[in-house]
């Protein structure tokens, strides 16, 4: 087995480089320096995507856990995925009662655009444990056609 | 403790890092002033220590220091101010290395000459009073950062901060982002580069 190495000559010599400082003369002038730089760069405009190569390379500095970064790149990636091989359509299905399901709950003809309709009874099963109930439409479009959302139920 | 003995107290030692971040974004300009005065150094000596160049060290240091200023309203203080002062400075000085070897190809050894390296700056009673010992030491630092130079940029880091700056493992593990065992293994590694490039310098 070999012998664990000892480095403490190397240490030392190391510590050597502790010498390569520019002076207390710069130091004591830096400041003043760096409010000369800052004046400058105040002056000077960042192109466009000096923010993009910041969020994605120093996504701690601008604020942003790289965590967060990483997933927010991940779910672009999903809807861009999503997006371009993804059914085309307005996120509707026809019912066939007439009614159209929509990602944000069903969608009933209605011939007036009421602020509040009473909702089907099938929905009602589902949401309200079989009692009527009345929900606030969440939209009414051009056509009467009135949007409810589903979760106002529960 | 009474109130007034803990501000007594308070007044002694100075503000810490993070007082004086928050006079900064409270528009206390002179606050900011005062954390550039006690990281200056440091952050001066890190970088230097992975560029080899006084220069691109005086142009990174204002850059560090101006895009510090510029994310403080971003610091939550998740970490120290320490912690993250030193992280905006090494990753700044990464991205700077990645270009200088972009723009000039992988630095070898044979392209190294003796003019493109920094001079030791000695305390003068060094200089006066022992010239030979001076150009010896000369010779021994322009081989140290030879050796240095032939690290990787990780590598030389940890020996920066640990054997130059004297920083602990963890606080090294936390700067960069990585586990102590990575930090002791890229240590470990690093001194057997540099003790088989600087043998002969070494007495045992």
């Amino acid at each position: 087995m070999s012998q664990p190495q000892d480095f403490t000559s190397l240490q030392k010599l190391l510590q050597l480089k502790r010498l390569e400082t520019p002076g207390q003369e710069y130091f004591d002038r830096f400041v003043d320096a760096f409010h000369r730089y800052q004046r400058q760069e105040i002056l000077r405009e960042e192109p466009w995507y000096a923010k993009v190569v910041e969020v994605l390379f120093e996504p701690w500095v601008a604020g942003i856990p790289r965590l967060a970064t990483v997933g927010a790149a991940a779910a672009c990636l999903m809807a861009g995925i999503a997006l371009m091989f993804g059914p085309m359509g307005s996120g509707t299905a026809q019912l066939a009662d007439g009614k159209v399901a929509h990602a944000k709950g069903v969608i009933v003809a209605s011939a007036e655009k009421n602020s509040s309709a009473q909702i089907q009874p099938e929905l009602m099963d589902t949401a309200a444990g079989g009692e009527v109930t009345e929900i606030r439409p969440l939209y009414v479009n051009g056509h009467g056609a009135v949007a409810y959302d589903s979760q106002l139920a529960f | 403790m009474p109130a007034d003995a803990t501000k007594e107290l308070d007044l002694e030692n100075g503000p810490t890092d993070e007082e004086l971040v928050a006079e900064t974004l409270k528009g206390n300009l002179s606050s900011y002033d005062e954390l550039i005065r006690r990281f200056q150094a440091r952050l001066y000596g890190v970088i230097y220590h992975l560029t080899s160049n006084h220069d691109d060290t005086n142009d990174m240091l204002m850059e560090v220091f101006d895009k510090a200023y510029r994310s403080l309203p971003t610091f939550r203080g998740q970490s120290s101010f320490y912690t993250w002062i030193y992280r905006i400075a090494i990753n700044r000085t990464f991205n700077f290395l990645d270009k200088r070897k972009r723009r000039q190809g992988a630095m070898s050894l044979n392209e190294i000459n003796e003019e493109g390296l920094p001079k030791f700056d000695f305390p003068d009673p060094i200089q006066r009073n022992n010239p030979s010992k001076s150009s010896m030491l000369n010779e021994l630092q322009n081989k140290l950062n030879e050796s240095m130079l032939q690290l990787s940029k990780e590598h030389r880091t940890v020996v920066t901060l640990f054997d130059i700056q004297g920083l602990a493992h963890a606080e090294i593990a936390k700067i960069m982002g990585c586990t102590e065992g990575t930090v002791r293994s890229r240590l470990h590694y690093a001194h057997k580069q540099l003790q088989k490039s600087l043998g002969i310098y070494l007495r045992r």
